[in-house]
């Protein structure tokens, strides 16, 4: 996958060979500029790749669909909207009756703990507020497929956290297929049942590893050894790359 | 609030009291400016006779038309142009080439087209209040954040409603801006205007006191022009807040 053209021309990924099973929680590693977010706008069909193909239940992914829905890193609300026109925008553009549309607005709502804040701007929301409306404005369509960007790469670490939480409940209890892109190595491994390394630029599949223990909700996962044995084995992956890139 | 508001008017009345101290005293002869008391006894009095308020009716009727026609069309080609390259390519130079010359210059022309009553004023009222409005309208649409067309698209908005769903409200705070510009350009060339051919309106009001030498009335017109400008900002400005809560406009 490359951007711009002529001597401009930046190779962003390459020879990206990855499958993704469904209800998986897959998780991306990186580091910065290694075409980690490039990935997911392929899968999302917002970019075309200039080599390859990608393919989802076996049909070739030609456009943005509702069935994989995106949660950006931030400022991907409409600003002219209220939290519940933001939540409700998939489902009034599918033509839902308003009725209907208030109770799936509504549930979402309450799903990412929005009450009381239904008719505010997102200027008048917090940072992590603000993620939280993105995030139920996306899981309102419905999607299959969650993708997230960085989602809570400009939150602080406690907002962080929480949010971290409620996205795995979230994929628990509807059992969506999650693809996570993010620079955080903890949040891959505190998320990921499946964590995907990239190399730095051109972005190539470093190794994929699969995480054989459980973190449940809420748990003080730094108390595990299992998981800071884990994590390390991965940020050293990281590290390494990083090394590689800064010379 | 209510403590700042007044302070910001202590200015414009020292300026006003030091105005009518100067001609008072001589300093300023009434051959060279009107005595501030003077100007404001004329206006007083103009506003009680009511004999200004025919004038305002159709100053503000064309200012009025050809704002609103600069509106329209001005957010329809902005769009256009932001949208699609043909049309701005197409459009681009003339705009670049319209936008120095003073638009009062080219009534004599609108005349001869559109004839010496309202429609040759309001033709170039509206050509002037275009200008803002266009480039305010290109460059909202097309500064308008990829991820949010993306995020439009990918939550089921077909590339023919972006236009409608996400590019015209993302470019509504810098369209309100040139629309607020457009205002104090309509007022502007509607004297202009008025100046060459009418027998109503408030630049006829102004030309005729002034050749008459009646100058307190003259410059009665003007503080009266000037106070109805700023008023209608005021309103607009208001108006605007009300209407766009979800935008932190700068105050």
């Amino acid at each position: 996958m490359c951007y711009g053209n002529g001597a401009e021309e930046v190779k962003a990924l390459e020879s990206i060979d990855l499958a993704i099973e469904e209800h998986e929680f897959v998780t991306i590693v990186g580091p910065s500029g290694c075409g980690k977010s490039t990935l997911l706008y392929l899968v999302g069909g917002f970019l075309r790749p200039t080599s390859g193909s990608l393919c989802l239940r076996g049909r070739p992914i030609t456009g943005p669909g509702p069935d994989r829905g995106i949660v950006f890193q931030r400022y991907s609300l409409f600003p002219w909207l209220t939290v519940r026109g933001n939540i409700g925008y998939g489902l009034a553009e599918k033509g839902m009756p308003r009725a209907e549309r208030n109770r799936i607005v509504d549930e979402h709502v309450r799903l990412v703990h929005l009450q009381g804040f239904e008719n505010r701007y997102p200027r008048e929301l917090s940072g992590g507020m603000q993620q939280r409306v993105a995030l139920a404005q996306t899981l309102a369509c419905g999607p299959d497929i969650l993708l997230m960007d960085e989602p809570f790469g400009a939150l602080d670490a406690q907002t962080r956290r929480i949010l971290q939480d409620e996205v795995r409940r979230i994929w628990r209890r509807d059992i969506k297929t999650v693809l996570f892109v993010t620079h955080d190595v903890e949040e891959a491994v505190a998320l990921g049942t499946r964590i995907v390394v990239l190399t730095a630029r051109p972005g190539r599949v470093k190794e994929v590893l699969e995480r054989d223990f459980d973190v449940t909700d809420g748990e003080e996962f730094e108390a595990n050894p299992a998981f800071s044995a884990f994590k390390l084995r991965i940020w050293r992956s990281v590290k390494e790359e990083v090394e590689g890139a800064l010379g | 609030m209510k403590a700042l508001a007044t302070a910001k008017i202590i200015p414009l009345l020292l300026l006003l009291a030091a105005w009518q101290a100067a001609s008072a005293t001589g300093l300023l002869p009434k051959s060279v400016l009107p005595s501030f008391w003077d100007v404001a006894a004329s206006l007083a009095g103009m506003l009680r006779s009511g004999e200004i308020v025919p004038h305002t009716l159709a100053s503000f009727g064309r200012a009025g038309a050809g704002f609103f026609a600069a509106v329209i069309g001005g957010v329809t080609l902005g769009l256009l142009m932001a949208r699609i390259p043909v049309i701005e390519r197409a459009v681009e130079p003339i705009l670049l080439l319209i936008y120095p010359v003073p638009k009062p210059a080219m009534i004599p022309l609108f005349m001869i087209w559109l004839g010496i009553g309202d429609f040759s004023k309001i033709a170039v009222i509206a050509l002037a209040c275009l200008l803002p409005v266009v480039v305010a309208t290109f460059n909202g649409a097309r500064s308008v954040d990829n991820l949010l067309l993306w995020s439009a698209r990918a939550r089921g908005t077909p590339e023919r409603r972006l236009l409608w769903r996400v590019v015209l409200p993302a470019a509504l705070p810098q369209i309100a801006a040139g629309v607020r510009t457009a205002i104090a350009i309509a007022i502007i060339v509607l004297v202009s205007s008025e100046f060459i051919s009418a027998e109503k309106g408030l630049g006829y009001l102004i030309f005729a006191y002034g050749g008459v030498g009646a100058n307190d009335a003259m410059l009665a017109v003007v503080i009266y022009l000037a106070a109805l400008g700023y008023l209608l900002d005021r309103c607009y400005l208001a108006g605007l807040r009300r209407l766009m809560s979800w935008h932190a406009f700068a105050h």
